[in-house]
């Protein structure tokens, strides 16, 4: 087979294709983001998750898209413990998650309608998100008070406030050249590390930093799934679909073999 | 049974078109991975049809409902989910097949004559399907829809003179909006498909009337047996039906298995900046169109002020080298009014201008092909060296370009696309005089 | 001669055959199921969607005010269902006109067990209708006939009634249909239940149930 040379000789340059125009495409953003671990299988996770949700976003924040009734299914939550503690009174189970706050007051208050958080997951990522509800700190010069590492001068205030307590940013730990002037090389005893920013607790809140940090992983988790409630049953159907192209693939391979012993 | 196409028969071509187009259709008996890819774009076109019809009945065309209604669609319609994603994905499965069935035409000299109509008439469903997903792109109405449309109309406005009124005319209004939305909804979900369809039947007519190439590239038609039956062919049905069966299945594994595991394909499939709704006062940071067009956005932004510098420079090399080529005197005064043409053109139009003029020539060289290679042999099998490094160079550069556009342009990504492009042309450009260098190998009097 | 015919020529035994043969109908069997399957998906969505099944969610109604020989008529899954408050006159025609109707006991209509009974309403408070007002030959809704009397529509000797407009269909004032006309079932009574003496659920009889 002559064309497998070439084939050959196309699989050995394309790397050397691929990695030259790497070096500039990191260029364009420049982030230092948390990992989070994302599992739509942890259904007490996204309990949680969507408690906090409910608790803390759905005030201003709408899920517009999302019924609650959907919620409750998939996360395996009550229909009891959804009207009692988690809709607002005059919704019905199957209506869509619309925040308390009406839209024209929220863009008095903060500028900015707040954004409707259904998809947020997937315009944002995961990872930006666990950095960023990780991120407020005190900042005088900011008009509401707070300041965030990932989103600077966002409009929201530290909404989690009572959960996390304040922090201050003490500083950022190098990384490149950016931040190289207020650059501290490893956080001290008592700080912590977000993203490329350094904090310090000001002010307790109810969790302690690591309940916190567990907190958070649970609310992204659950945004996860409130931009895809569908991948719930992708990953349930998805092994039969393939188990059963498996099965066709060999029945049809051998009907195949069947007919060609007729081809020489 | 036996009565009733007795009697269809005497009133209906069925067992006679039946027998013409399968039963007694003649195939090479040896075709190889490179020949699924025709059938399965045929599946991947009903199932776009199939998906996009139940689409359409959830789907509202509506610049203040649009976005919501896909939601609606992923969320609340029943199964709904599924019928998306095999739609959206569905698309750029159509584009993989098409680029890999564009390149078994090249490689084995299936466009050559007398298969120059089958090539054209493919060429032209390659145009109308970039129409017709350009067109469907904008209708989750998303940010990366919206300014995607925004930007590709625009090209228009280089056009002389009626480019802005034409560019207006296509949207209907000043910007992208509501009226946009609703005509690229008719022309996505009937007027376009109509025109695939009747496309694709006469390119499979037309394949029919001179019958399949194989990678031997040699005709089946020329040793026939007593009867008039081609000694390599066998029987469409049900020899390569049973065999096609067998590469649609391998096709919905992968398919299959991007739209259950993978349905975002890593922000390549499903853009993060269409999650979001059309935003006319903000531009996404990293605006990219869809893969397949990316090797083509990267042609478009590689024409700066310098590359002109390069085009006007090899153009005059070209008119140097000309009186040297052996050829018929009326080629080479057509090659120098097309020289001019470009001289001229260099001096009245802008960079912005060539970018878009290049793109477009980028699509037209390829109808060229079947006139371009003048290779005694088809089949890269038996192709001399030259032309194996040509391919190898091209396909390099396609990919490069394509990867190229999908990332932010910077100094070394502008040069690395402006390489690109030039092999890109070159491929064609040479194509006359490359193939007929080298040694070809001898072709087999028979299949191999 | 052609390679395929001179081999199937030499491999046509009786085996062979049968073996083609089987393997031929286990593919097509397994192409048929996956047909089968790929339509699930097609088929369902046209089904009522989340957002229809959450507006045709059941609805309450209060009919305190409903005065005895009134009736309303409340929306529910966007079909009109009839909520009468019968008289005592009323509930006695129901009896005179059992012989005109063409299924008076209600054995081959549509209706929750607790409204099988000539009255067709709960046992509780049988004055009390709840119907929807669609006609049971091809679903227009039926004008109200509650006078007792001689009617255009409804005769000489009318125990009030409901008549359907479109095509005459006619039905007694528990929705059972008249001998003779097109329609062949009475209308079709919801689930309901109450949720407390004056508020009916329409569309839900959970309740009753538990």
């Amino acid at each position: 087979m002559k064309l497998s040379n070439s084939i050959k000789a196309l699989l050995v340059a394309l790397p050397i294709l691929a990695v030259a125009p790497n070096t500039f495409a990191a260029g364009a953003e420049s982030l230092v983001l948390d990992s989070v671990h994302i599992d739509s299988r942890d259904t007490e996770s996204l309990q949680r998750g969507a408690e906090l949700f409910v608790t803390y976003c759905l005030s201003c924040h709408s899920a517009q898209y999302m019924r609650y009734e959907r919620l409750a299914n998939d996360l395996d939550i009550s229909l009891e413990k959804l009207s009692q503690e988690m809709m607002f009174t005059t919704d019905k189970p199957g209506d869509l998650m619309i925040a308390a706050m009406p839209e024209e007051d929220a863009k008095e208050w903060f500028g900015v309608a707040p954004p409707d958080l259904t998809l947020v997951s997937r315009l944002r990522k995961n990872d930006w998100l666990y950095t960023y509800l990780r991120g407020f700190y005190l900042d005088e010069a900011s008009p509401n008070g707070w300041n965030n590492s990932v989103f600077e001068n966002a409009a929201m205030p530290h909404a989690l406030y009572e959960l996390q307590g304040s922090q201050t940013l003490v500083g950022h730990i190098e990384h490149g050249v950016e931040g190289a002037g207020d650059a501290q090389a490893e956080p001290q005893q008592g700080q912590k590390l977000v993203g490329d920013a350094i904090f310090e607790l000001q002010k307790a809140g109810t969790l302690s930093p690591t309940e916190f940090d567990t907190a958070m992983r649970d609310l992204v988790n659950f945004l996860s799934y409130l931009a895809e409630p569908a991948q719930l049953q992708r990953r349930a159907i998805g092994p039969w679909v393939m188990g059963w192209l498996v099965i066709l693939f060999v029945v049809s391979y051998l009907l195949k073999k069947e007919y060609w012993r007729d081809v020489h | 049974m036996g009565n009733f196409m007795e009697w269809l028969d005497r009133r209906f071509p069925a067992t006679q078109v039946w027998n013409d187009h399968m039963a007694k259709y003649w195939t090479p008996k040896n075709f190889n991975f490179w020949y699924y890819f025709g059938v399965l774009s045929i599946v991947i076109l009903v199932l776009q049809i199939v998906t996009g019809i139940f689409l359409t009945m959830h789907y509202k065309p509506d610049v203040t409902l649009a976005f919501a209604s896909v939601e609606y669609i992923m969320r609340d319609v029943p199964w709904g989910w599924l019928i998306r994603y095999l739609h959206a994905i569905g698309a750029s499965a159509f584009f993989v097949v098409i680029y890999l069935h564009m390149f078994r035409g090249l490689i084995y000299g299936s466009s050559r004559e007398p298969r120059e109509l089958v090539w054209l008439i493919g060429c032209v469903i390659y145009v109308a399907l970039m129409a017709e997903s350009f067109m469907g792109y904008l209708l989750p109405w998303g940010n990366m829809s919206y300014w995607g449309a925004q930007v590709i109309i625009s090209l228009f406005d280089v056009i002389p003179y009626v480019g802005p009124a034409l560019s207006e005319w296509i949207r209907g209004d000043f910007v992208v909006s509501d009226a946009t939305l609703n005509r690229f909804f008719a022309f996505h979900v009937i007027a376009v498909p109509l025109i695939l369809c009747v496309l694709v039947f006469l390119h499979i007519v037309a394949l029919h009337k001179v019958g399949s190439l194989n990678p031997d590239g040699i005709e089946i038609k020329e040793n026939k047996d007593k009867g008039g039956i081609p000694l390599d062919g066998i029987a469409f049905h049900p020899y390569y039906t049973v065999k096609d069966t067998v590469g649609v299945v391998v096709f919905f594994i992968i398919y299959l298995g991007v739209v259950f595991y993978w349905p975002e394909g890593g922000g390549v499939l499903l853009e993060k900046d269409n999650f979001t709704p059309a935003n006319s006062l903000q531009t996404p940071p990293d605006i990219v169109p869809l893969w397949y067009f990316t090797p083509f956005y990267s042609i478009l932004r590689a024409s700066t002020a310098d590359f002109l510098v390069v085009l006007g420079s090899l153009t005059a090399i070209a008119a140097i080298a000309t009186p040297f080529i052996k050829t018929k005197r009326s080629n080479k005064i057509a090659a120098f009014v097309g020289y001019g043409v470009i001289a001229i053109c260099l001096f009245i139009f802008d960079a912005k201008w060539w970018g878009v003029v290049m793109m477009a020539m980028a699509i037209v060289v390829m109808f060229l092909l079947p006139w371009l290679d003048k290779s005694p042999v088809k089949s890269i099998r038996y192709r001399s060296l030259p032309f194996k490094i040509a391919v190898t160079i091209f396909v390099l550069a396609f990919i490069s370009l394509g990867y190229l556009g999908m990332h932010p342009v910077s100094a070394l990504s502008t040069i690395q696309a402006q390489t690109c492009t030039v092999l890109y042309f070159a491929f064609f450009a040479l194509m006359p005089f490359y193939t007929t260098w080298g040694k070809t190998k001898p072709v087999p009097e028979r299949l191999t | 001669m052609s390679s395929n015919e001179e081999s199937s020529n030499g491999d046509s035994t009786n085996e062979n055959r049968s073996r083609r043969r089987f393997i031929t109908g286990l593919t097509s069997a397994a192409w048929a199921v996956s047909a089968a399957y790929a339509a699930v998906p097609l088929v369902l969505s046209m089904t009522p969607s989340a957002r229809a099944r959450n507006a045709g969610a059941p609805v309450e109604f209060d009919f305190s005010k409903l005065q005895a020989g009134q009736m309303v008529k409340v929306e529910w899954r966007g079909m009109p269902v009839v909520v009468l408050r019968r008289t005592p006159a009323m509930m006695a025609g129901l009896d005179e006109v059992t012989e005109l109707l063409a299924d008076p006991d209600s054995a081959d209509s549509v209706q929750p067990g607790y409204a099988q009974n000539p009255a067709r309403a709960d046992a509780n408070k049988n004055e009390i209708l709840v119907m929807l007002s669609v006609c049971t030959h091809l679903g227009c809704s039926p004008v109200e006939k509650l006078a007792v009397g001689p009617d255009p529509e409804m005769g000489e000797d009318s125990k009030g009634g409901f008549f359907c407009p479109c095509h005459g269909s006619k039905f007694d004032l528990a929705g059972r249909v008249y001998k003779n006309v097109p329609a062949n079932k009475n209308m079709v009574i919801p689930p309901y239940q109450y949720l407390d003496e004056n508020v009916i659920l329409i569309g839900d009889d959970e309740a009753r149930n538990a």
